[in-house]
Order: C-alpha cells, then sequence, then structure tokens
C-alpha cells in the first residue's frame, strides 16, 4: 500500500426504505452516488434551490451547501439535501 | 319579468345621500366584480401584521376575490409581496395560510423564486430562456406601526404616507412588532362586504346586540348619539371621561384625539383613544386586562381602547394589554370573510400571563353577533320588497361617510 497518495474516504449511505446501500466518496454528493448506482431519487435543480431531494437523515454527519432549498428549522428536524451534501460519515437516509 | 340593469355610473348618480345603497350593490355579480377592481385592486388593503411574518422566510397568503397574494418576509427583513402565480403555467406556488420557505417552489415543476420574486430555477427551459423576465409579479406593500397593507395597482394611491404619519404616533407605543398572535379566527359572513363594513360603522346596534362587548365600551365612542333623559346623562358622563382622560394620556405621551378623515382620500381613516366602563383596562367581560403582560413599555394598564379604522377593510382595537385586529375580505357577492386576530405581548405565556378563553371572549362573541345581523341584513336586501332606507343623522353618520367613500371611488374609477 503507497502511504503517501491517500486514497479518499469513502463512507456507505443506506437508504433505509428501498432497502438499498451504496458507497459515497468523501468528494461526491449523496443524490449524484445514489443515481449512478440506479437508485430512483426525487430530484431537479441539483444547487440545493429547489428542495425537491429534500429528505431525513435517520444518521451520519454530512456537508451541506444549498442555496436556500431548506430552512434552518427543517434542517434542526433532521432533513438535508443530497443534491448538495458529501458524507462525513456512514449515512442513512429515509427514502 | 327582464329588466335591463341600470349601468354602475346611473346607479351611483341617483344614490340618495343619507340613505342606504340600492340592492344590486349587496347583491349584483357585475357590481361585485367591479367593487373588486376599483376598490379592492387600486386601494390600500389591510390583510394582517407584521407578527404574521415575523422570522425571515415566513410567507402568509391573502385572497381578495380573484386576486391571491402572497406577503413575505425576506431575509434582510423586509416586506415583500407577490401574485401567488407561477410564471410558468400559473399554478398557485403556496397553498397553506403561514408557512416559512428558503425558496418560493412551485409544486407543479419545481421553478423556484428567491423571496425577492426572482426566478431562480426552471428546468427544461432553452438557453435563450429569459428568467429576468419571468420574475413574480410583485405587489405593493407596507407596513404602518406593524398593521400590512398591500396594493395591486401599478401606481397605488399616494396618500399611505400622510396616514401613516398621522396614526403611527397613536399606534406606536402599543409596538404590533413586539406582539404575537395569540389566536386567530376566520368567520364567513353571509353578506356583502359593505354589509359587513356598514355594520362596523355604527353602534346603534350595540346595546341590544352586543352584551358582552357592552360591558367596557361606550356606544358613544362610535357615533351614537343619545336619546332621553338616561341616554343624555350616560353621554355626559362619557364627554367627561373623554375629556379628562384625553388629557392625562396625551400628557402621558399618548396621542388620543380624534381624527377623522374618512371620505375625502383614498386611504380614507379615522382614529381616536376611547375610554372604557368601569375598571377601564380592557374590552373583556370584566374590563380588566386579560393578560398580565402589558404590550410595549406600558405600566399603566387603564389605557382605554385606541380605535384605529381604515378603508375600505379594516378595523382595530388596541388596548394596554392585547390588540383585536379585523380584517374583511369579499368572497362572492354575498359572502364575506372577516378575519380576527388577537395579538398579545410575545412573550406572554398562555396559562401564566393569560387565559385564550378569557382574551377572546368578548370579540369571538361580538363577532358571532355581528355576522347574525349582517346575514338578516342581506335576507331582507335580497328580497323584493327591500327600498333603501334612511340612516340616522348623527348615529350612524359615520356608515354615510363610509359608503359616501364608497361610492365617491367608484366614481373616480369609473371617471364619471
Ligand atoms: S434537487 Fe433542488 S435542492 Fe436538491
Ligand atoms: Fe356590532
Amino acid at each position: 500500500m503507497n502511504e503517501t497518495a491517500e486514497p479518499t474516504a469513502s463512507y456507505t449511505v443506506e437508504f433505509t426504505v428501498s432497502k438499498r446501500t451504496v458507497t459515497c466518496d468523501a468528494t461526491q454528493f449523496v443524490l449524484t452516488a445514489a443515481l449512478a448506482a440506479g437508485i430512483r431519487l426525487p430530484f431537479t435543480c441539483r444547487q440545493g434551490i429547489c428542495g425537491t431531494c429534500k429528505s431525513r437523515l435517520i444518521s451520519g454527519l454530512y456537508d451541506m451547501k444549498h442555496k436556500g432549498g431548506i430552512r434552518p428549522h427543517e434542517i434542526e428536524q433532521g432533513f438535508f439535501l443530497p443534491c448538495c451534501s458529501k458524507p462525513l460519515s456512514d449515512l442513512a437516509v429515509e427514502k | 319579468m327582464t329588466q335591463t340593469q341600470p349601468a354602475l355610473s346611473a346607479l351611483l348618480a341617483r344614490r340618495r345621500l343619507g340613505y342606504t345603497l340600492e340592492a344590486q350593490f349587496y347583491t349584483n355579480e357585475t357590481i361585485f366584480r367591479q367593487d373588486l377592481d376599483f376598490i379592492f385592486a387600486r386601494h390600500w388593503i389591510q390583510v394582517g401584521v407584521e407578527p404574521d411574518i415575523a422570522s425571515p422566510g415566513d410567507c402568509m397568503i391573502v385572497d381578495i376575490g380573484p386576486h391571491a397574494i402572497i406577503v413575505a418576509r425576506d431575509d434582510d427583513g423586509g416586506l415583500r409581496a407577490f401574485h401567488n402565480v407561477c410564471r410558468h403555467r400559473g399554478a398557485r406556488l403556496l397553498h397553506t395560510a403561514k408557512t416559512n420557505v428558503g425558496n418560493l417552489v412551485c409544486p407543479y415543476h419545481q421553478w423556484t423564486y428567491g423571496l425577492d420574486g426572482s426566478l431562480l430555477f426552471a428546468a427544461h427551459m432553452p438557453e435563450q430562456f429569459d428568467a429576468t423576465c419571468h420574475g413574480l409579479r410583485r405587489v405593493h406593500v407596507r407596513s404602518l406601526a406593524g398593521l400590512l397593507f398591500i396594493c395591486m395597482a401599478e401606481t397605488p394611491p399616494d396618500d399611505f404616507d400622510a396616514m401613516a404619519q398621522t396614526l403611527a404616533p397613536y399606534i406606536m407605543p402599543h409596538d404590533i412588532r413586539g406582539c404575537r398572535v395569540a389566536f386567530e379566527e376566520d368567520i364567513i359572513e353571509h353578506g356583502n362586504w359593505k354589509l359587513t363594513m356598514e355594520n362596523n360603522r355604527e353602534c346603534y346596534h350595540c346595546n341590544a346586540a352586543h352584551p358582552e362587548l357592552t360591558r367596557s365600551i361606550f356606544a358613544e365612542g362610535f357615533g351614537f348619539a343619545p336619546v332621553g333623559a338616561e341616554a343624555e346623562a350616560q353621554a355626559e358622563r362619557f364627554h367627561s371621561m373623554v375629556g379628562a382622560l384625553h388629557r392625562d394620556w396625551e400628557q402621558g405621551g399618548l396621542p388620543s384625539r380624534e381624527i377623522e378623515d374618512l371620505v375625502d382620500r383614498p386611504t380614507g381613516f379615522r382614529t381616536e383613544r376611547l375610554p372604557l366602563e368601569d375598571a377601564g383596562e380592557s374590552e373583556t367581560l370584566d374590563t380588566r386586562v386579560a393578560c398580565r403582560k402589558l404590550l410595549g413599555k406600558f405600566s399603566e394598564k387603564r389605557l382605554g381602547a385606541l380605535s384605529v379604522w381604515t378603508q375600505p377593510n379594516s378595523w382595530h382595537h388596541f388596548m394596554s394589554d392585547h390588540i383585536v385586529s379585523f380584517s374583511v375580505f369579499p368572497l362572492t357577492p354575498e359572502t364575506t370573510l372577516l378575519r380576527t386576530k388577537w395579538l398579545v405581548h410575545a412573550d406572554a405565556v398562555e396559562g401564566r400571563d393569560y387565559q385564550c378563553a378569557n382574551l377572546t371572549a368578548v370579540w369571538r362573541a361580538t363577532n358571532r353577533q355581528d355576522s347574525d345581523l349582517v346575514g338578516k341584513a342581506a335576507a331582507g336586501i335580497r328580497s323584493s320588497g327591500y327600498r333603501p332606507g334612511p340612516y340616522a343623522p348623527d348615529t350612524e353618520s359615520l356608515v354615510e361617510k363610509f359608503c359616501a367613500w364608497y361610492v365617491g371611488r367608484l366614481k373616480i374609477g369609473l371617471g364619471t
């Protein structure tokens, strides 16, 4: 194993309704990873504007860069936008 | 029997001063639409209070006849209003009375607008599509010391600021912005919107109809002129109270004297701080404050009730402990929405500082009684035996002023 070229961290994202689990790199948006794995999630803008992809997070940490598609009180209630969020740990999403 | 209806201009021209309007004004579909066009789409309409949309992203919807409006608080705390209609295929954007949103997203195809109304995102539109031409259609919105007004006209009446300058010193001490809506009630009255307003502009009916309200208010404060020795003695007592209390209140920095400019301006209004009976504190069943936590910086409970009216569609009562705010919205020629809001200090806690039932008892009862009277008036007016009847010269002079304003504004609208 080469010590210098550290591989990107990779996490698992579990979708609890469809009962599917995918891997998602730390550099990848959760929606992108899900779509690549053939999971059909709702989305429109893919920029964190429209809120179409809004989902409830059951567990895990993420980094989200949205543009008004979600309110602080919704984030407090456990919602996030998979289209503009990258994982910081393994995630479980209610979808 | 078929009869051609006289044109609105002819009906206006033949209106008999000091008399109720002809039946068509309260029943006819065409005149109703003209009311919406000439009155509601061209004047400043009172639609709510700032605490309805206190935080960034808060939105409320208001429907006025065919006009669907959003009033919103933007991210900088500013007020915005738009037509509640998507610029794509026209779907209604918001459907719940009050919501908090990040952006305004159409539920149909997710066209997404910022809180400034600009179109931020529309999928599948071609490259040459110009989003800047498809922002939400704007509506003017202003706050008068916390009372929210909208105007749908491109160029609204220019007398809003003058009205605000006069009324703000009366209203400001009650600190609407520091309040919370403790209770809200919508009633559908079975009569034309003008019957709802006319009923509000007199207290001829108060004595018989409003046992709860007349525990605290004096009918004399709303134009009622006494007849008979006892009534005259009561009126004299009222007027000496007005004299003494106005002096005290004004010395304490609370403007109190009557200012009435109901007829000759687009944005007609009236205000006066009125004494209340017995303890004199509030419009409650025991005339004492309903809320222990007083509004604004008040420490005195006995501040009477500041009455504020605006043409065409609102009235408000401001006391030391709470505010009751009424807005009227036409629904159909013979149905009207009366929306009432009870405001208390934002920090007042139900159960500790006030009981909701006590806070709302007087005006919930009064609204039901008024609604019943409006329905009865409408039922008589729509029957064939109705003829315009005379207003009592003093006691109903403020109703006449409402009608005079209405007729005048329609004439100006029609250019006759
Ligand atoms: S798809 Fe629009 S916010 Fe995620
Ligand atoms: Fe009444």
